[in-house]
């Protein structure tokens, strides 16, 4: 008796959906290391579509429709095929090919999905096999465009194809496409929501996100997200959802947001996400504060504590030189980290907001010369007042430091007003440009620098 | 079983297919499948015609011998044919008589004359239009057809040929065929994104289209059956790209509804002679619509010729500087994004001047995520390059706010870059402007604008000030004209955040 099918009559008639999930695994359970060869062994090519009725449904069984029962079948065969690749690949025997292990775990995910929308009609408990069967879809996909690249590019230059990206994901791709399949079908599910495949929605959703970043398309996210918002109202509320559902998308929605510079939005996304997420997901909690770190610094101006990054070391060394520099207004220090940390601001797309952290240093340098500015005259009896009339030319000082004192980049004193009105405007800063008589004229009533105590 | 690919995308790669993908012969319009249901012959199908259902069984079945006198139903369904009120306009009379004579013809051999309904039979050009529908509707039984060894436009012996089968099956004959060639197709899914995409172009098509692509094939077998003999040339669409026979240098563009002709395709040594022959005329002429469109068609006789060498970078860089200074954009990017690619190939040309470009473009139509892109693209030997270098620092002012630094490099702009500017350097002004008049009190001279923003003369900062904001805002004072940012409120926030709405442009990625 083949534990796979044990397997299968027990999460069957528990009505476990993650029980019947694991089932249809590429990988032996550790308990368990020869499951997918005995399985293998059981059958062979040919009599593996009579060997399976038997082996599920004989014996202590779950009572199922016969259309049901043909939609098993087709599944297990489909399965049963495609482990035959996973031994082959992990036997390195000739002929193994992740290629073609992609394929025949592609052809189980469409056997699947037809187990669904055919006449089968798969009951709505047992998604979780669509969300087992895609996830490994997508990672032989991956695994599958690293195979083909390897095997070298005599097939690219025969392709019409515009862009030679294009093929380099070629697998990837195509696993977008089936997944987008089991995405409708779970979001076109009509049956009452007890019943319906409506809480796969947001599992198919991320997996299509991760493979839309992976393969630099963000753009077509918006399709999806369009159609979640069309049916939103078909739609239980996010929070009736699997945590680790909502969690991911929340995560996905707010990036996208992000790279739009919607920051605002992001930062909602992307909080919801942090406070959500399981405190023991440390590289899920770092990839939520990759972002949220960047929107916060936009959208609040304020730098994340020490205490917050030193339980992420990889986060401590991207934003630490940066935060240090911010802090101290060191703008030379500030340039010259965003030039070292470039390569990696770009690759995770926080380089631009990143930059405008430049605009905080700019204002705590100021904020010094401001406070280098001391005091007026002290008055008989009242407190003492800072100097608010304070001269371009002192800001200018202060941006000088560290530069080149002649040639293009030598900073003049336009250079230094823009700086300055720019500030004024953002509402770093309170006051305004005189500029006839080369003064800047500050707030009074203190409150200069909004946010900072002075 | 791979479903969701539609079986023409993988028929072109099987290798079984490969002469179904040009049909060559007569169009595929005359499978018999649609007469012989209307008809109904004395054959065991018969039963399925709308004769059965008539049940007309009254008509004396000694009348259907004599085959010259026809009974009047006949003749009234004949003079029903004729009548313009039931004409249909893509079907020609002579279509419809072919059709006719074939009804008749049909009828009087199988001494049916008598025996169907002629008051419900529907009129030939209907059944002419039906069988049309049919095709379209499914693609598989065109393909089926084509692959048949048949001369053009004999429907009636292929119909008779399969008329002599036994239909016993149930399923007729040419079904069954069918269904196995669909097999084979999808046997092969992932082969799919091989084929040229010229070949799946022809099947996406209109039935007039349909209809014309018919003819042409019809005038080609006619005319010259031999040297490019038709399998050959098929071969040559599915296998490789096409060598072009065509000599005249100039030619209007025109997108590819069909495979391309080698006649009307012009090869590498006439593409380069029309090119430099293009470069004259915009010298001289400049008339932009004319050296587009030649463009196009130089570029689309590349692509279907598969030529990707210098040659071809070569033209593309000079349609996008063209398009470029005319502020064409759409083209421009149409350009730029093959450029990318083939700059991608090591073919030379200028890739450090279109990554500038790039990231100016992307600056204008505000396209962030792309944005992050074309920076991961730059390298560190890119950003020596004075237009690199330049566009950078294009973005990293404006990300900045520093308008005072933009404008300095909007100045001194290399290459074509300016033009790229100019599209966005308005709308700059007016941000520049809102932060100006919410930082500076209580005015400022207008030369200062004038310095600052970039502007050619005061007349024109002032122009454009009251062009953008209220005519209150500039006042002449001690023999100078001040703008009073003081009192311009919100103003310019209104007319930068109208400016910067985002730019959408057909065709970009």
């Amino acid at each position: 008796m083949s534990s796979i099918a044990t397997a299968f009559k027990y999460a069957y008639n528990n009505g476990s959906g993650s029980d019947l999930a694991a089932v249809f695994t590429p990988i032996a359970p550790p308990d368990d290391p020869n499951r997918l060869r005995a399985f293998y062994q059981l059958s062979n090519a040919a009599s593996v579509s009579l060997d399976l009725p038997y082996l599920l449904f004989h014996g202590k069984s779950p009572k199922l429709p016969k259309s049901e029962q043909s939609a098993w079948v087709d599944i297990f065969a489909a399965y049963w095929e495609a482990v035959g690749e996973v031994l082959k690949c992990e036997d390195r025997s000739p002929g193994a090919s992740v290629i073609t292990l992609f394929n025949a775990w592609k052809k189980l995910a469409n056997t699947l999905i037809r187990g669904y929308s055919g006449s089968g009609s798969l009951p709505a408990w047992t998604i979780p096999c669509l969300y087992k069967v895609g996830k490994y879809l997508r990672i032989f996909a991956i695994n599958a465009d690293v195979e083909a690249a390897s095997q070298g590019s005599a097939v690219l230059g025969f392709q019409e194809e515009i862009s030679p990206e294009v093929d380099k994901n070629a697998n990837l791709e195509e696993a977008a496409r089936v997944i987008n399949r089991m995405f409708t079908l779970c979001l076109s599910d009509r049956a009452a929501i007890e019943e319906s495949r409506k809480w796969g929605i947001y599992n198919m959703t991320n997996l299509l996100f991760k493979i839309y970043f992976k393969i630099n398309s963000v753009g077509l996210t918006k399709n999806i997200l369009r159609a979640i918002q069309a049916s939103a109202a078909d739609l239980p509320s996010p929070d009736a959802f699997p945590k680790s559902h909502i969690v991911t998308f929340k995560y996905y929605v707010g990036v996208i947001h992000f790279l739009e510079e919607n920051y605002a939005e992001a930062e909602e996304h992307l909080t919801w996400a942090w406070k959500m997420c399981h405190h023991g997901a440390t590289k899920n909690r770092e990839l939520i504060l990759t972002y949220l770190i960047p929107c916060h610094l936009v959208t609040t101006h304020t730098l994340p504590s020490k205490n917050l990054l030193t339980q992420f070391p990889r986060l401590e060394g991207i934003f630490r030189p940066l935060s240090n520099c911010i802090r101290k207004g060191d703008l030379v220090g500030f340039d010259q980290a965003m030039a070292a940390g470039e390569e990696e601001f770009v690759k995770r797309r926080i380089y631009l907001p990143l930059e405008r952290g430049r605009d905080i240093a700019l204002r705590n340098l100021f904020r010094k010369v401001f406070l280098a500015g001391g005091f007026e005259e002290p008055k008989e009896g009242q407190p003492p007042v800072r100097r608010t009339r304070v001269h371009v030319n002192e800001f200018a000082a202060a941006l000088r430091i560290g530069t080149p004192t002649s040639g293009q980049f030598r900073v003049d004193i336009d250079e230094v007003e823009c700086l300055l009105a720019n500030l004024i405007y953002k509402g770093l800063m309170k006051g305004y440009i005189a500029r006839d008589r080369g003064i800047i004229v500050l707030s009074k009533g203190g409150n200069v620098f909004p946010g900072t105590g002075v | 079983m791979n479903s969701s690919v539609p079986p023409w995308r993988s028929t072109a790669t099987a290798p079984m297919a490969r002469a179904s993908a040009y049909p060559t012969t007569a169009t595929p319009a005359y499978i018999p499948v649609q007469a012989r249901r209307s008809l109904a012959h004395s054959t065991t199908n018969s039963t399925t015609g709308p004769v059965a259902s008539s049940g007309r069984q009254e008509s004396p079945d000694d009348e259907s011998p004599k085959r010259v006198e026809f009974p009047p139903p006949v003749r009234s369904y004949v003079q029903r044919c004729f009548a313009p009120e039931n004409q249909v306009a893509s079907v020609s009379t002579f279509e419809m008589q072919e059709k006719l004579k074939h009804v008749i013809t049909d009828a009087a051999e199988n001494n049916k004359l008598g025996m169907i309904d002629w008051e419900r039979l529907p009129l030939p050009q209907v059944m002419v239009q039906n069988e049309r529908n049919k095709i379209l509707a499914n693609p598989a039984s065109s393909n089926w057809a084509s692959t048949q060894p048949s001369s053009p436009g004999n429907a009636s012996r292929k119909r008779k040929s399969t008329d002599g089968q036994p239909s016993g099956t149930g399923s007729p004959p040419w079904r069954s065929a069918n269904t196995s060639r669909f097999e084979d197709r999808v046997t092969h899914p992932t082969t799919e994104k091989k084929k040229p995409r010229i070949a799946v172009d022809q099947f996406s098509k209109s039935k007039a289209n349909l209809e014309m692509r018919r003819k042409r094939f019809d005038l080609d077998n006619g005319k010259s059956p031999s040297p490019a003999g038709s399998p050959a040339r098929s071969a040559d669409a599915d296998r490789g790209p096409v060598v072009g026979r065509c000599q005249t240098l100039e030619k209007n563009y025109f997108r590819l509804t069909s495979a391309p002709n080698p006649d009307t395709v012009r090869p590498l040594p006439v593409l380069s002679k029309a090119l430099d022959l293009l470069k004259r005329k915009w010298k001289t002429d400049g008339n932009y619509g004319y050296i587009c469109d030649q463009f196009k068609s130089l570029r689309q006789d590349l692509t279907v010729q598969h030529i990707r060498t210098e040659f071809t970078v070569t033209v593309y860089e000079i349609h996008a500087r063209i398009a470029l200074e005319k502020g064409d954009l759409g083209e421009y990017n149409q350009c730029q994004t093959q450029l990318r690619v083939l700059y991608a190939q090591q073919l030379a040309g200028h890739p450090t001047e279109f990554k500038a470009y790039r990231i100016l473009y992307f600056i204008y139509t505000r396209n962030w995520t792309a944005m992050n892109d074309a920076l991961a693209d730059v390298t560190q030997e890119d950003k020596q390059d004075p237009a690199v270098k330049h566009a950078l620092d294009v973005r990293s002012a404006l990300a900045l706010g520093n308008y005072h630094r933009f404008f300095q490099l909007y100045l001194d702009t290399p290459n074509m870059g300016a033009y790229l500017m100019d599209m966005f350097v308005d709308r700059e002004r007016l941000s520049a402007l809102a932060v100006m008049s919410r930082a500076y009190k209580p005015d400022v001279n207008i030369r200062f604008i004038t310095e600052e923003l970039g502007f050619e003369s005061d007349e024109q900062a002032a122009r454009f000030i009251l062009d953008n904001s209220s005519a209150g805002l500039l006042e002449e004072k001690n023999g100078a004209v001040r703008l009073l940012t003081g009192k311009a409120g919100s103003l310019f926030d209104q007319a930068k955040s109208a400016a910067h709405r985002v730019v959408d442009i057909k065709g970009q990625i």
